[in-house]
C-alpha cells in the first residue's frame, strides 16, 4: 500500500511543478523597477576603463531621473556582435545598444527596428555638438539612426618606442623602410607585428590600408558601386600580394592566425617585449592607458600607415571611423524618451571628460587635449581628405563576413591573392544579383 | 477502485508523468525543427519582417557549396578520429582501473577530472595551452630536446583541426571511460574465477571474456560518439571558430555564421535542415545495424 499514495503524490508534484514551470515562462519579462521603468543598455567597453566610462554616465542618468531603473550588460567585442542580432531578430533588443554604423545597421534599420532619432537630434541644434563627418555611416535615407559615443578610431601602427631605440629605428614614411625595420627586428628575435587574426578582422586592416595607399579610396568605392571588375580589380590582388608579402617575411608573431583578440593578447606581446609594433584601431591606445599606465607613458607612441611605392592613394588617408560606436534606439523601446535621454548622458561634458582622461578621443567637435599622444589623433583626423569605414562594417554582412573570410586566407597562405579576390568578388556577384 | 491501481488508473499515472516531457520536446525540440525546415525555402535575414519564398535555391545552393562539404569532411574526420581514439583509450584506462581495484580508486576520480569541466572553460584553457608565446607545448617541446616538432598549433590550417580533436578526446575519453567501467563491473566474478582455473592469462581473459561481453556497450559508445562528432559545436567555436581559413570548420559551426554572423538565416536553416537528415540517417543506420546483430546473436 505504502507505494501507491508515494506515486499519486509523486504525479500531482510533477504536475504542479509543470503549472509552475509554465507559469515562469510567462512571467519572464524584466522585472520593472518600483514604481517605475527600466531600460536595458548593452556595451561591449570590456577592457581598459570601459565599464567605468559607462557606469558613471548610466548613475548620472539615474540620479536626474528618480523611477527609472537601468540595466547594464556588458559583453566582449566579438561575442557581443552575433548576440545583439539574435536579440533583434527575436524582438528582444535592448532600449539602447551601439553599432559600427554602416552595413549591419543599415540592415537592422530595414527591418525597423532602429528609432529613427532625426528629431531628436535636430531639436536644440544637438547634433551641432559632433562633427559632421561623424554621422556618415549611421545616416541613411537623410535620416539619423545613432549617436556617436565611444571614439573617434583610426586604424594606426603602435609600437615600442624603447624597442625603436635600441635598434635605432625610425617611424617609417614608405612600405620599403617599413620592410627594413620588419627585417632589423626580425634579426634581433623580436616578432615585428602583434597580430591576433582569429576574428579576422584585425588582419583585414592591412590590406584595406594597402589598396587605400595603392589606389585610393575610389578603388573600394568603385567595387562597392559594381563598377569595373568589383572586388577583382587588379588593385585587390596586388593589396593581396603585399599581405602575403610581409607573412612570407616574418611580419608576425608565430601563431597569429590562431590568436583570439578579445583576451587582449597582442597588447601583452607588445608590453613584454616579444613584438614591436601592431596595427590596431587607436581604442587599444585607451585599453593601454588603463591597463598599463607605465608602459603607455614611457614605451607607447604611433605612427600612421606608410605609403607605398607606386601607389596612388594619399598617404594622409585614414582607415577608421569618427564616431566609432553610435547609439541607437530600439523601436521596442517603451521609453524612447528616456532612452535618447540616457544616450545624451553617455557623452555629456563629463562623459567626454572622463573619455578624454582615459585615452580616448570623444566625437564631439573642438574637442582638444594636453595628452600628445591623443592630439596627435586629433591632428591625423583633422588633417585626413578621407577615412575609410572598416570593410566588415561599411558592406553588408554578408559581404562583410566574406571580405574577412578571403582576407584571412591571405594571411593563412592556403589561398593565391587572384583566388581570394575572385572568392570575394564571387559573393558580392551573388549578393547583388 | 480500492486503492491499488487499475490498468485504466495506472495509465492516467503514466500520461501524467509523460506530458511534462512531451510538452517540452514539443515545444522546444519538434516545433523548431519544423520551423527550421520551413525556413530552408526562404530567402530571410532573421531580422527583416520580410521574408522570401525562393523554393529550391537555398538547397541547389547548398548542393554545390563547397564550403559545406569541406565542412562535412571535417565532421566525418572528427568522427573517425573520435571513434579510433576515444574508445581504445576509454577501454584501456577503464581495463587499468578495473583490475586495479582499491589501488587506483583515486584514479577514477582523477581521470574524470576533464569531464567537469565546462567545454568553453576547456577551450579556454587549450588556447592558452597552445599559445605559442605564453603556453606550455612549445617550452616543453623545446625542454624534450623537439623544438623543431613545434608547430603554430590552431594557427596552421594543416594541423589545426588535429589540435582541437587532441582536446575533445582529452575531454571524452572519461566519458566512455565510466561508461566501459561500469560494465566490466557487471561483469560476474565466477566469470573470473572460471577462466584463471581454466588457466587463461590476463590478456586472453579480457580478448575471450571481457570484451565479448561489452559488445553492447561499445556499440553504444560507437553511436554517441557517432551523432555527438556529427553536430559537434561549442569546442571548435570556442578554440577556432572554424578557422583558420575553414580549416576547422563543422557543419554546425559554418551554420551558425551563415544564420548569425552573415544574416543569412534562411540558408543557415538549410544548413541546420541538412545537418539533422544527415545525423538521423547516422542514428537510424546505426540502430539498423544493432538490431540485425542482435537478432543474429
Amino acid at each position: 500500500m505504502a507505494r501507491i499514495p508515494t506515486l499519486r503524490h509523486c504525479s500531482f508534484a510533477l504536475a504542479a511543478a509543470f503549472i509552475v514551470l509554465l507559469q515562469g515562462c510567462g512571467a519572464a519579462v524584466p522585472a520593472d523597477a518600483p514604481g517605475g521603468k527600466t531600460i536595458a543598455i548593452w556595451h561591449h567597453q570590456t577592457a581598459g576603463d570601459g565599464p567605468k566610462l559607462i557606469q558613471q554616465a548610466v548613475d548620472r542618468f539615474k540620479q536626474d531621473t528618480p523611477g527609472v531603473d537601468v540595466e547594464v550588460v556588458a559583453i566582449n567585442n566579438d561575442a557581443y556582435k552575433t548576440k545583439i542580432k539574435v536579440a533583434i531578430g527575436a524582438g528582444n533588443a535592448p532600449c539602447v545598444f551601439p553599432t559600427w554604423g554602416g552595413g549591419p545597421l543599415h540592415e537592422y534599420v530595414n527591418a525597423n527596428q532602429i528609432t529613427d532619432l532625426t528629431a531628436s537630434m535636430t531639436k536644440d541644434n544637438y547634433r551641432d555638438r559632433f562633427p559632421g563627418a561623424a554621422f556618415d555611416s549611421v545616416t541613411f535615407g537623410g535620416k539619423i539612426y545613432g549617436v556617436p559615443v565611444e571614439n573617434t578610431a583610426i586604424a594606426v601602427i603602435t609600437y615600442n618606442k624603447a624597442i625603436f631605440q635600441k635598434y635605432n629605428l625610425k617611424p617609417p614614411a614608405t612600405d620599403t623602410e617599413l620592410l627594413q625595420i620588419v627585417h632589423t627586428l626580425k634579426q634581433n628575435g623580436i616578432a615585428p607585428f602583434a597580430l591576433a587574426n582569429k576574428p579576422k578582422w584585425p588582419g583585414s586592416m592591412y590590406y584595406m590600408y594597402f589598396v587605400d595607399r595603392l589606389a585610393g579610396p575610389e578603388a573600394f568605392a568603385k567595387a562597392e558601386a559594381r563598377e569595373a571588375a568589383g572586388f577583382e580589380a587588379p588593385v585587390f590582388i596586388e593589396a593581396g600580394k603585399r599581405v602575403q608579402a610581409l607573412v612570407k617575411e616574418g611580419a608576425f608573431q608565430e601563431g597569429f592566425n590562431g590568436l583570439d583578440y578579445d583576451a587582449g593578447a597582442t597588447r601583452a606581446l607588445l608590453y613584454s617585449g616579444k613584438a614591436a609594433m601592431e596595427l590596431m584601431g587607436t581604442w587599444s591606445i585607451g585599453a593601454m592607458k588603463g591597463e598599463n599606465p607605465a608602459f603607455y607613458r614611457d614605451n607607447l607612441a604611433f605612427f600612421p600607415f606608410p605609403a607605398v611605392t607606386g601607389g596612388t592613394g594619399d598617404p594622409k588617408n585614414l582607415i577608421g571611423t569618427v564616431g566609432d560606436n553610435f547609439y541607437s534606439v530600439s523601436t521596442t523601446c517603451k521609453d524612447q524618451a528616456n532612452a535618447f535621454k540616457l544616450i545624451q548622458y553617455l557623452i555629456d561634458d563629463k562623459s567626454v571628460a572622463a573619455r578624454a582622461q582615459a585615452g580616448r578621443v570623444p566625437p564631439v567637435k573642438g574637442f582638444t587635449s594636453d595628452d600628445l599622444i591623443l592630439r596627435q589623433i586629433i591632428d591625423l583626423v583633422a588633417q585626413a581628405p578621407h577615412v575609410q569605414l572598416w570593410y566588415d562594417q561599411e558592406l553588408p554582412p554578408a559581404l562583410g563576413e566574406a571580405h574577412k573570410d578571403s582576407s584571412q586566407g591571405l594571411f593563412s597562405m592556403s589561398m593565391k591573392p587572384e583566388e581570394s579576390a575572385r572568392q570575394f568578388e564571387a559573393a558580392a556577384k551573388s549578393y547583388y544579383k | 477502485m480500492n486503492g491499488v491501481g487499475g490498468p485504466s488508473d495506472r495509465s492516467t499515472a503514466a500520461v501524467f508523468f509523460l506530458l511534462p516531457a512531451f510538452a517540452f520536446l514539443a515545444v522546444f525540440i519538434v516545433w523548431p525543427v519544423l520551423l527550421s525546415i520551413q525556413l530552408s525555402f526562404y530567402d530571410w535575414s532573421g531580422i527583416s519582417p520580410v521574408r522570401t519564398f525562393v523554393g529550391l535555391d537555398n538547397w541547389k545552393a547548398l548542393t554545390g557549396d563547397g564550403v559545406f562539404w569541406r565542412a562535412l569532411g571535417n565532421n566525418l574526420i572528427v568522427v573517425a578520429l573520435s571513434i579510433a581514439i576515444q574508445l581504445p583509450v576509454a577501454m584501456a584506462l577503464a581495463v587499468l582501473l578495473h583490475r586495479g581495484g582499491n589501488r587506483l580508486k583515486i584514479f577514477k576520480v582523477v581521470y574524470f577530472f576533464p569531464m567537469l569541466m565546462s567545454t568553453v572553460a576547456v577551450g579556454a584553457l587549450f588556447k592558452a595551452v597552445y599559445n605559442l608565446q605564453f603556453g606550455v607545448v612549445t617550452p616543453l617541446l623545446e625542454a624534450a630536446g623537439l623544438a623543431g616538432l613545434s608547430r603554430d598549433w590552431l594557427g596552421d590550417p594543416q594541423i589545426a583541426l588535429f589540435s582541437v580533436v587532441a582536446v575533445i578526446c582529452w575531454q571524452f575519453i572519461p566519458f566512455y571511460m565510466i561508461l566501459f567501467l561500469a560494465r566490466l563491473s557487471s561483469i560476474p566474478n565466477e566469470l573470473r574465477e572460471a577462466a584463471s582455473i581454466d588457466g587463461a592469462t590476463g590478456g586472453q581473459y579480457f580478448w575471450r571474456v571481457e570484451l565479448p561481453l561489452m559488445r553492447g556497450i561499445i556499440i553504444t559508445a560507437m553511436t554517441l560518439s557517432l551523432i555527438g562528432s556529427l553536430k559537434y559545436f561549442d569546442l571548435i567555436w570556442v578554440m577556432t571558430e572554424g578557422g583558420p581559413s575553414r580549416a576547422t570548420e563543422l557543419m554546425a559551426t559554418y551554420m551558425y555564421k551563415e544564420a548569425f554572423s552573415s544574416f543569412r538565416m534562411g540558408y543557415g536553416s538549410t544548413i541546420a535542415t541538412a545537418m539533422f537528415f544527415i545525423v538521423m540517417t547516422a542514428a537510424l543506420a546505426t540502430i539498423a545495424i544493432r538490431q540485425r546483430r542482435s537478432e543474429e546473436a
